[in-house]
């Protein structure tokens, strides 16, 4: 019983610290562009399609980790200067209309190119086995895939809240006409967070790619509940992305071993009693642009 | 995917025969059924009366399988070669004249691996299935066989389709103490579990076995090691050793440039079931061709099967394959272990 609440709440950590690495992105693409990002869960199955390429050509899980999320973030740049650029300042449609229309042509893409079968990136030798822990033993993999998803997200957390560049990210979002009067171009800025959510996005695929079926469904499975997250966190809150992903997190793999039918449950019941006691999201009010 | 390969398969044998079956040439409508029941409904009618067609090659799912029978009844103007859906109440329920099995049925897939299991693995185990219909029917089949056979169930874990995680049902099935384990997983679902097993170190403590979609060519590139040493049972093999399986992989690779499959057999046998029909009753009348396929042996890269006169179903050798080290393309394949042979399975009170 005890090895099943370690394992559980192991589970719950990485799964939600992966969910963080996408949620982040959509949450500051949101709190900063005003933009839904609904081709955020295609950057993320291009990680892990771009991973698979990878570690086959180039026979390394380390190279596809490493370069994989950069590729991502080249596709991002494209969709970011070519397509929603023109677009700022308009009506939300827009964005939510162009996105969704990436997100179906990506996976498109994905299908013509990889075809419907599932694939898989090789776990590398140095991460197979398992750890014991207590009297648990823990998937070496799962527990690398934890502690890298922390350290990342808390790197990102630490540069949003102290770095140079993090301040003028968060002055960027509350007023953009002052920070561009004050000689900056933030027509880059806002380039800079879209693909830098891109290539969080891209990461997490790499990351789940090893351990999740890769297919032309991830996408549009991982956005709901990335969106979910955003909702519930307060959208543009970077803070309530990562303490609602780690709840979502908990929540569902706690509640999978009590009734495993109903984890799905959880995920939306969850948003509705939060958003019926606070509207914007829990820590929507505070950090909202 | 599963779709694409039957179409391929029907389509290598209508281009090794010259686009002709009996001298005329063969005309292919395809329709995309959305593996939605009311668009597998309209998409039945428009192929039966607007495009006159003389027979109905798949569906993929058996929901629509089931959804389409009464149209096709109606309509008496094909046959129905059935060429992948697997739900045994398609025989229960419809037990239709028309309508052939070049596929496969559920408990086909399940249940004779039973005593193959309790002869050569284990006398107790675990179920482990997606839980949906087909799911609940292979693990049942099996169950049912399994405790025939002296066997113990000691417990059943049921996961929702599309489940991502599976490391609180591996948490019951590992304490569920026994030694071997029966799954149904298919596709997705089916990589997941099978990394999940193998992550938690299963494989140390109970032998996996399930229903041949778990370990299958769409699935065993991206499972990899992860499945060596699995077991499963399905009615085709890319690597059984046969001349006439041997030609049809090359020949498929050829044309296709992949690995053939369980679909892409499927697919091939109903465009020959659909020959020999037209050629035995000389012409297209439905009925005609009906009492021709029945009770017909046909030559497939699986083996030959027959045709059961009661039932339309196909009586077929199964396989139980397990999964070995590669020296091709992917670093993993199946290698048939045992040929339970022409297997039948029963009627569900069809009798045609």
């Amino acid at each position: 019983m005890i090895d099943s609440i370690l394992r559980a709440t192991l589970l719950g950590i990485q799964s939600g610290m992966t969910l963080a690495l996408i949620a982040a992105g959509l949450t500051l693409i949101f709190g900063m562009l005003d933009v839904i990002n609904f081709a955020h869960g295609a950057l993320y199955m291009l990680g892990a399609y771009f991973g698979v390429v990878i570690a086959a050509q180039l026979g390394s899980f380390w190279l596809a980790l490493l370069l994989a999320p950069l590729v991502v973030g080249v596709v991002g740049v494209a969709i970011e200067m070519l397509s929603l650029r023109p677009l700022y300042g308009r009506n939300p449609l827009y964005h939510i209309l162009l996105t969704f229309g990436f997100a179906i042509m990506i996976q498109g893409a994905v299908v013509q190119i990889w075809g419907g079968q599932a694939r898989q990136i090789p776990k590398p030798d140095i991460l197979t086995g398992t750890v014991t822990l207590g009297s648990l033993d823990y998937p070496l993999y799962r527990l690398f895939v934890l502690v890298v998803s922390t350290l990342l997200i808390a790197a990102v957390w630490l540069a949003i809240e102290r770095s140079n560049l993090g301040i003028l990210m968060r002055a960027s979002a509350q007023d953009t006409e002052m920070v561009n009067a004050l000689g900056i171009d933030v027509s880059k800025v806002f380039t800079g967070v879209f693909v830098f959510g891109a290539v969080l996005a891209g990461l997490a695929g790499v990351l789940l790619g090893v351990s999740r079926s890769v297919n032309p469904g991830m996408g549009m499975g991982i956005i709901i509940e990335a969106f979910v997250i955003v909702v519930i966190g307060g959208l543009g809150s970077f803070r309530g992305a990562v303490y609602t992903a780690l709840l979502i997190g908990l929540v569902t793999a706690y509640g999978a071993l009590i009734v495993p039918t109903l984890t799905e449950l959880f995920l939306f019941a969850l948003m509705a009693v939060v958003l019926m006691i606070k509207p914007n999201g829990l820590f929507g009010t505070a950090e909202a642009a | 995917m599963l779709g694409e390969s039957i179409v391929n398969g029907f389509e290598l044998y209508l281009e090794q025969n010259d686009g002709e079956i009996n001298g005329e040439e063969v005309e292919t409508v395809e329709r995309d059924t959305e593996a939605n029941t009311n668009r597998g409904v309209d998409v039945t009618r428009e192929l039966l009366v607007e495009e006159r067609a003389d027979a109905i090659v798949g569906p993929v799912s058996s929901s629509v399988a089931i959804a389409m029978m009464q149209t096709i009844q109606n309509e008496a103007s094909a046959i129905w070669l059935n060429a992948n859906a697997g739900n045994y109440r398609i025989a229960e329920e419809g037990c239709l004249n028309y309508h052939f099995r070049t596929s496969f049925n559920d408990w086909q897939t399940s249940a004779p691996l039973a005593q193959w299991v309790y002869d050569n693995v284990a006398d107790n185990v675990c179920l482990s299935y997606a839980d949906y219909a087909f799911g609940q029917n292979s693990k049942n089949f099996f169950k049912e066989a399994f405790t025939e056979a002296g066997g113990e169930v000691v417990n059943e874990v049921g996961a929702p389709l599309g489940t991502s995680n599976y490391s609180s049902y591996l948490s019951d099935i590992e304490s569920s103490g026994a030694d071997a384990v029966f799954s149904f997983f298919a596709g997705s679902d089916a990589v997941n579990y099978i990394s999940d097993f193998a992550d938690y170190g299963l494989n140390d403590e109970m032998t996996q076995t399930g229903s041949g979609f778990l370990l299958s060519e769409d699935t065993l590139p991206a499972q990899g090691e992860a499945a060596l040493g699995m077991y499963s049972l399905l009615h085709y093999t890319p690597t059984r050793d046969a001349e006439r399986n041997q030609q049809f992989v090359e020949n498929y690779n050829n044309a296709y440039d992949s690995t053939a499959n369980v679909y892409a057999c499927q697919g091939y046998d109903s465009a020959q079931a659909f020959a020999a029909a037209v050629e035995e009753s000389g012409g297209s009348d439905p009925d005609a061709m009906a009492n021709a396929l029945s009770g017909m042996e046909l030559e497939s890269p699986r083996g030959s099967f027959t045709f059961n006169p009661e039932t339309h179903e196909a009586v077929q050798d199964m396989y139980v394959r397990e999964v070995v080290e590669s020296d091709g393309e992917n670093p993993v394949e199946n290698e048939v272990v045992t040929t339970i042979e022409q297997v039948e399975g029963p009627s569900w009170g069809c009798s045609l």
